[in-house]
């Protein structure tokens, strides 16, 4: 080896013994560093452990989880759902088609089918967590023939809540849905389901009596809301219809100034003497959102029959009678107003 | 022995002369022999090899180079006249030249000797630990600036020029204010602290200005680094007297001086006399303020259009609705009433270009056993905002005494008066001019009857602030035996700040108030140092031994007073009786007092001076320690190998040297306060109807309180190659900030609400560079320097309490911070912004509900076409804090300069600096509150509304159909028009990515050009050196970043448009010397 050659050889090697020096001081001090990832905090739990929706509506419970020092994103999901006695709860897992939203309702839609296509059926489980945000849904599916309601003691199930930072599990929250009320306001019992009247009470009322010449109030007058099976409805209908005290029919045209097209979010208005009919997409109100066919609040549907007569000396009296209701079952629908007591009075006096 | 004495001695001299970036090189070489015998008169002129002028001062001598007899010096105009024996080895020296060693023969008078500037790097000296070394022994990081560098710009704060020029040293000029300071980052910001207005801790490094150790960091305001008037203390040092600047990276260079020295030390050293004949200097530059491009704004009439066509447009109520509340605003409808006719240009009132001067005056001169210096200077700036400007005046002076080899004494003593006022604004914001500014171009110019009063406020408040501080400084060397010297330096600084401050009535709703603000501090140091040399090994004195130990006693205090008087008689009369008692109030606010002990010292060995190692520690007690705590040690360890002497690189011509360095230490800083040990006492409820003193109840006593502690690995390449004319340094480079302080709540149960508690740590590592080019030989007539800084730096948080992973903090009007592990220390809490919905249905709606996307929880305010697509991070179809992540880096990951001079015939020389900034994430606050302005159409003064920028230079979404529920696809900005809405949803919130931009830049800094007029010329007129200067300063930034500056934003990049803008300057100088 020559001198030269030699020397390259011992300059290399410093070369690289510096470099190398170099760049183990830049790895080897990064290695003990904390990684960054997100966490499972120790604060974070479930504000809301027992869940008690209503069976055959849509309950969405949302705002239940405390965030705490968890960071976003992370996932929820529902493990080992049993039943009480701590046999498998199949029935919550098991996927069934449901009816969901993939556009926004918001009370101008022009027919039925424009309702519909903002919909669509998904498979879901019936009793389905929010995947990154722990929001729970009881899918309006959900019938007391597949889920136990109460008065059984429900079921019991488990939360994972994982991200890169770690898993935790939040430990038997429960389950106790109620029966289904199709409609409300509702005349049946929340915990057997059974009806415990015949009728429900109207909202609201401004109505003088015939034979007394009092003006009535909210017993005077019973609401029936049920299912009927007449040949010619489509299964999507809502009819409304009057009684007297006799029960017989009174002419819907009677309450005069009734803005009939704007009644209920309903298309297909079919008006005869004894009852009016509408198409409409159930459930009524689809959703919870004020619009002109609903309450304030936006959760329930709201019917103003209204006519105008003149009373004693020539003062106008409106005559007015309201309905909050909500249903929430497909179906054709009739609701019965039945004066009980007394008959309304349309005429001037 | 005796020569390894001179050595030291040598050593010694030059820290007396100042740590000049300079060494010596023994450089002989032979004249024509001489034979005869006998004592000759040997005369002559030494001249410089630069600037081919007579060198004063140069010390003529005798002996060999490493016993020294000296003879004398030469006079002002280069002449020395000394008698020896012929054949005598005449050597002449002076700091920063190489030496010349002559024979006295033959030629005895008229010898011309030529002294050249020594360029070997590795003989520079610099500064390790507590004493200075030769660069080549260097174990620890420093560079030298020399302060001729930025001596021909006119600037407030000298710091301010040195940006871009130190790899690894951060100066960010995120202030234009006079008199201010940047921010000041070593190898990254050390905090995790941020003020509850939203300010970055400070982490400046330690000044030590000639001697005295100047703390930065306590006292400032607003997170600006900045005493309480607004002056920063470094901006009383005269840039013309600066003779080098000493930058201390890691913990092995800064160590061994202690607390408050963990984020860098940076030595200032002031000029000393050098010349046998007093020297006269004087330099002046006139320069000229401009501001920065000003905002383009919409006026008078185009403005009206906009509000009126946005309100009929976007009133959801009603068109009656909108009339009725278009008919309540004069401004809209009344444009035929002269008073409500206006389009008031109201930047023009606020900015506007200055013209300032500078004077300076040095006298200096001296020989070996007596020197003297006096620099006198004056600096006037007006602001580029009115009624704003800083005033400097100061005094320095120091001598040195050395009147036998055994005895040295080096006192100085400086005195800085700074004035400053701040108009309407506070310290360094401005944020009634920004408001001001940004006031609407329909109100009526500025008169007492109109309703935006920023500019008289700007303008009628009486304001003065004052800064002056005395730093004083005394060293005492004596030689015990051999190679043992004591040493004892006392510095001493003061400062004490006062402002006072007038609002008059008019401007304050009919109550005047009067502020009287005044504060002092002081540091006292005092180190006695017992240093022993020792070299062995035979003729070539292979082995040497170097050690030293010190005793260090310092104090530092501040005291801060407020007096608040309202309601004075009248405008004239300030107080101080009349004022309205029960609104007026004052007292102390602010008061530190801290005590400080250490002890300790280093060894280092090196052979041959191509091994070397060294070891340090140190023992600190300090006041704010937890009693239980006892000392704190700071060791370091540190080697070198200068590899380029071992023998296999003696025939390698391309390498002139090399070595690489490595070394771990670790310092402490002081951080919290006597309060977190303690606790505090405070005046407490009656008892007895006697006064009770009760402990606040707010912090619980820590009595294991410790103080932050930095650790660091620093490795180091530096290479020259090609003889010089290539150099290298690369230090790769490692540090922990521990112990940082971070309040926890504690346990309800507890009694006390937090704790203070040592729990915070960030590492900061990197990789420091710096390549220097000389492009041409030295020989040529045009010389070509360029020098490449840069560094890369990552911080990562690597410790919160109680094992969290994040920690969040909130800032009071501003986005909200988090610290999360792993993740760079501080991040911005955003909302990541995915564009603009162009169509209603493009909004997620939820599947169970069948609403769309809202805002909030329960809130009813669904997002619609036009409105910003923020990510919903949870998927639960409301956007809420929820969805907030953690995004975005305000620290530049890259960072550096370059510097370009040339020199042509040594006489005519141009300097081009720049620095750049490369991924820095900013928020660009300037660009929202613009389009902010857009959704408040009814509202005219600063706080609601304000001037709108011309809206078609941003890519917003504009309706198509009538109903606007479709619009144009891919716009970046939301709907700036849909102001009812807005309110609500807030579209141009900042804590938005949206508005999250790369800070990239890159600036010409400043640029240079100076002219030597020849000396043959000026000397008839006696004066023996003249060079005039042009300068343009700040010169231009590129960036894509679409705000006013990426430079001029908070430590945590926000981008607050309250802040005082950079000004442009030009300047022209003239440097003359008698």
């Amino acid at each position: 080896m020559t001198q030269e050659r030699y020397m390259y050889k011992r300059l290399t090697f410093a070369y690289w013994t510096g470099l190398a020096a170099l760049v183990l001081l830049a790895v080897s001090c990064s290695k003990n560093l904390p990684k960054e990832r997100e966490n499972v905090g120790d604060n974070s739990r479930f504000t809301t452990t027992v869940f008690q929706p209503v069976l055959g509506r849509t309950t969405f419970f949302q705002d239940n989880f405390f965030k705490g020092t968890t960071t976003f994103p992370a996932t929820f999901k529902i493990v080992n759902p049993r039943r009480w006695n701590g046999l498998p709860a199949p029935e919550l897992t098991d996927i069934f088609p449901v009816k969901v939203w993939k556009a926004a309702y918001d009370g101008n839609e022009k027919s039925v089918a424009e309702i519909e296509a903002k919909r669509e059926i998904q498979y879901r489980p019936l009793f389905d967590i929010g995947e990154h945000s722990g929001t729970v849904t009881m899918w309006s599916e959900s019938r007391a023939a597949l889920i136990k309601p109460q008065p059984d003691s429900g079921y019991r199930f488990d939360v994972e809540l994982s991200n890169s930072g770690g898993r935790k599990y939040f430990r038997d929250l429960k389950l106790q849905p109620f029966y289904e009320r199709p409609f409300e306001p509702s005349n049946r019992d929340a915990i057997t389901g059974q009806p415990v009247s015949n009728g429900v009470f109207p909202s609201g009322i401004r109505i003088k009596g015939t034979t007394k010449g009092r003006y009535l109030g909210p017993f005077d007058i019973q609401v029936y809301i049920r299912k009927v099976d007449r040949p010619g409805l489509s299964g999507n209908t809502l009819t409304f219809r009057f009684l007297d005290t006799l029960f017989n029919p009174i002419d819907p045209a009677r309450f005069a100034t009734t803005d009939w097209a704007h009644l209920v979010h309903g298309f297909n208005m079919r008006k005869t003497a004894t009852e009016v009919t509408y198409d409409v997409a159930y459930p009524l109100p689809a959703i919870t959102l004020p619009t002109r066919y609903t309450n304030t609040n936006g959760d329930r549907a709201s019917v103003w029959f209204t006519f105008d007569r003149l009373g004693f000396g020539g003062f106008a009296d409106n005559g007015l009678l309201a309905l909050d209701f909500a249903i929430y079952e497909p179906g054709n629908w009739e609701i019965v107003f039945a004066f009980i007591t007394d008959n309304p009075k349309f005429d001037n006096d | 022995m005796h020569r390894m004495l001179m050595s030291i001695n040598k050593l010694y001299d030059m820290r007396a002369i100042v740590h000049i970036s300079l060494v010596l090189l023994l450089f002989a070489f032979q004249t024509e022999r001489a034979s005869a015998q006998g004592t000759v008169k040997v005369s002559g002129t030494v001249i410089d090899a630069d600037s081919q002028t007579p060198m004063s001062g140069v010390t003529v001598s005798r002996g060999k180079e490493t016993a020294l007899n000296h003879l004398g010096q030469t006079d002002s105009i280069g002449r020395f006249t000394v008698s020896v024996p012929i054949g005598t080895n005449l050597i002449f020296s002076s700091i920063g030249f190489e030496t010349v060693t002559l024979k006295a023969g033959n030629v005895v008078d008229s010898m011309r000797v030529v002294m050249k500037t020594k360029d070997n790097p590795m003989n520079q000296v610099v500064v390790q630990g507590l004493r200075q070394t030769k660069r080549e022994l260097a174990t620890g990081s420093s560079v030298t600036i020399s302060g001729k560098e930025i001596q021909d710009i006119p600037a407030g704060n000298v710091m301010s020029l040195l940006q871009g020029r130190v790899a690894g040293v951060n100066i960010q000029n995120n202030t234009g204010s006079p008199g201010a300071m940047g921010t000041i980052n070593i190898r990254g910001s050390s905090s995790i602290g941020v003020s509850s207005d939203g300010m970055l801790t400070p982490t400046s490094p330690l000044f030590v200005i000639d001697g005295v150790q100047v703390d930065v960091n306590s006292g400032y305001q607003y997170g600006y680094q900045t005493g309480s008037t607004g002056i920063n203390p470094v901006s009383l040092i005269p840039p013309e007297d600066i003779e080098s600047f000493e930058f201390l990276k890691d913990a092995t260079a800064t160590s061994q001086y202690g607390a408050k020295a963990t984020y860098g030390v940076i030595i200032i050293t002031t000029k000393r006399g050098r010349s046998k004949v007093p020297v006269v200097g004087y330099s002046a530059n006139f320069f000229m303020n401009t501001p920065p491009r000003l905002r383009q704004v919409l006026g008078g009439a185009e403005e009206r259009a906009i509000r009126l066509r946005t309100i009929m447009d976007y009133d959801t109520a009603s068109p009656e609705r909108s009339r009725q509340e278009i008919n309540l605003i004069p401004y809209l409808t009344d444009s035929l009433n002269p008073y409500y006719n206006n389009s008031t240009n109201w930047q023009k009132y606020f900015y506007g270009n200055t013209f300032n001067q500078t004077h300076n005056i040095s006298i200096y001169g001296g020989d070996r056993v007596f020197s003297y210096k006096t620099n006198l200077n004056y600096y006037k700036e007006n602001g580029i905002i009115r009624n704003t400007g800083f005033t400097r005046y100061n005094i320095n002076m120091n001598v040195t005494y050395e009147p036998t080899e055994k005895f040295k004494m080096i006192a100085s003593l400086q005195g800085g008066l700074g004035t400053k006022q701040n108009g309407s604004g506070v310290g360094l914001f401005q944020t009634g001019v920004a408001s001001g500014a940004n006031a609407s171009s329909l109100l009526p110019p500025p008169t007492l009857f109109s309703d935006n009063n920023s500019v008289l406020s700007s303008e009628s408040i009486r304001d003065h602030n004052k800064t002056s501080n005395i730093l004083s400084n005394l060293v005492i060397r004596y030689q015990l035996l051999q190679g043992l010297q004591l040493q004892n330096d006392l510095g001493y600084g003061f400062n004490s700040g006062t402002s006072d401050r007038f609002t008059p009535s008019f401007l304050n709703n009919g109550s005047s108030r009067a502020e009287n603000y005044n504060d002092r501090n002081y540091s006292l140091t005092n180190r006695t140092m017992l240093s022993y040399v020792k070299s062995f090994g035979g003729e070539e004195k292979a082995h040497m031994v170097s050690a030293y130990m010190f005793n260090e006693v310092s104090s530092s205090g501040a005291k801060a007073n407020t007096i608040f008087l309202s309601q004075t008689p009248d405008d004239q009369v300030e107080g101080p009786i009349g004022a309205n008692g029960g609104n007026s109030k004052g007292g102390t606010t602010n008061m530190t007092d801290s005590r400080q002990h250490g002890y300790g010292g280093t060894v280092e060995y090196n052979y041959m001076s191509k091994y070397v190692l060294n070891f340090g520690y140190r023992l600190d007690g300090t006041s704010i320690n937890g009693p239980s705590r006892g000392y704190t040690q700071s060791p370091t360890v540190s080697g070198r190998w200068n590899f380029g002497k071992e023998s296999w690189f003696k025939n390698v011509s391309w390498l002139s040297y090399g070595g690489i360095r490595m070394g771990w230490g670790r310092n402490i800083r002081p951080s919290g306060n006597i309060f977190n040990v303690y606790g505090k006492y405070i005046y407490g409820p009656r008892y007895n109807n006697d006064p009770t003193v009760t402990i606040d109840f707010g912090n619980i006593p820590s009595p294991e309180f410790l103080p932050e502690i930095g650790s660091d690995i620093t490795g180091a390449l530096e290479l020259g190659l090609f003889q010089n004319r290539v150099e290298v340094s690369l230090e790769p480079y490692y540090r922990s900030n521990d112990n940082q302080i971070i309040d926890i709540d504690l346990n309800n149960t507890n009694g006390f609400s937090r704790k203070a508690t040592n729990t915070g740590s960030l590492v900061n590592q990197g990789i420091d560079w710096t390549f220097t080019f000389r492009i041409f030989k030295p020989e040529r007539p045009l010389q070509w320097t360029v020098r490449l800084t840069g560094n890369y730096n990552k911080g990562t948080l690597t410790r919160l309490p109680d094992g969290s992973r994040e920690l969040l903090q909130g800032i009071s009007g501003s986005v909200p911070v988090i610290k999360r592990l792993g993740r760079n220390p501080i991040s911005n809490l955003l909302y990541y912004t995915q564009g603009v919905y162009a169509s209603t249905a493009d909004v997620p709606v939820n599947p169970a509900t069948g609403k769309r996307q809202q805002l909030g929880i329960g809130s009813g305010f669904y997002f619609q076409a036009g409105d910003p697509r923020w990510t919903d991070v949870n998927g639960d179809y409301i956007i809420d804090e929820k969805d907030l992540q953690p995004i975005g880096n305000p620290e530049p990951l890259f960072f550096g300069g370059l510097l370009n001079e040339f020199m042509l015939n040594r006489s005519l020389s141009l300097s081009i600096n720049m620095a750049y900034v490369y991924k820095r994430d900013l928020l660009n606050t300037v660009t929202a509150s613009d389009l902010q302005r857009y959704t408040r159409p009814l509202y005219f003064d600063v706080s609601g509304g304000g001037s709108l920028t011309p809206i078609d230079q941003y890519n917003y979404w504009k309706p198509l159909n009538a109903d606007r529920s479709v619009g144009t696809e891919g716009a970046k900005y939301p709907n700036p028009f849909d102001f009812r809405r807005a309110g609500t949803l807030d579209p141009f919130r900042t804590n938005q990515t949206l508005f999250m931009e790369d800070g990239s830049y890159l600036k010409i800094g400043s640029i240079v050009l100076g002219y030597m007029v020849d000396r043959n010329f000026t000397q008839r007129f006696g004066i023996s050196q003249l060079r005039v200067t042009l300068t343009a300063n700040n010169v231009y930034t590129f960036s894509k970043y679409s705000g006013p500056n990426p430079e001029n934003v908070t430590s945590l990049g926000r981008d607050v448009s309250g802040g005082y803008p950079s000004a442009r300057s030009y300047a022209a100088g003239i440097n003359v010397q008698f």
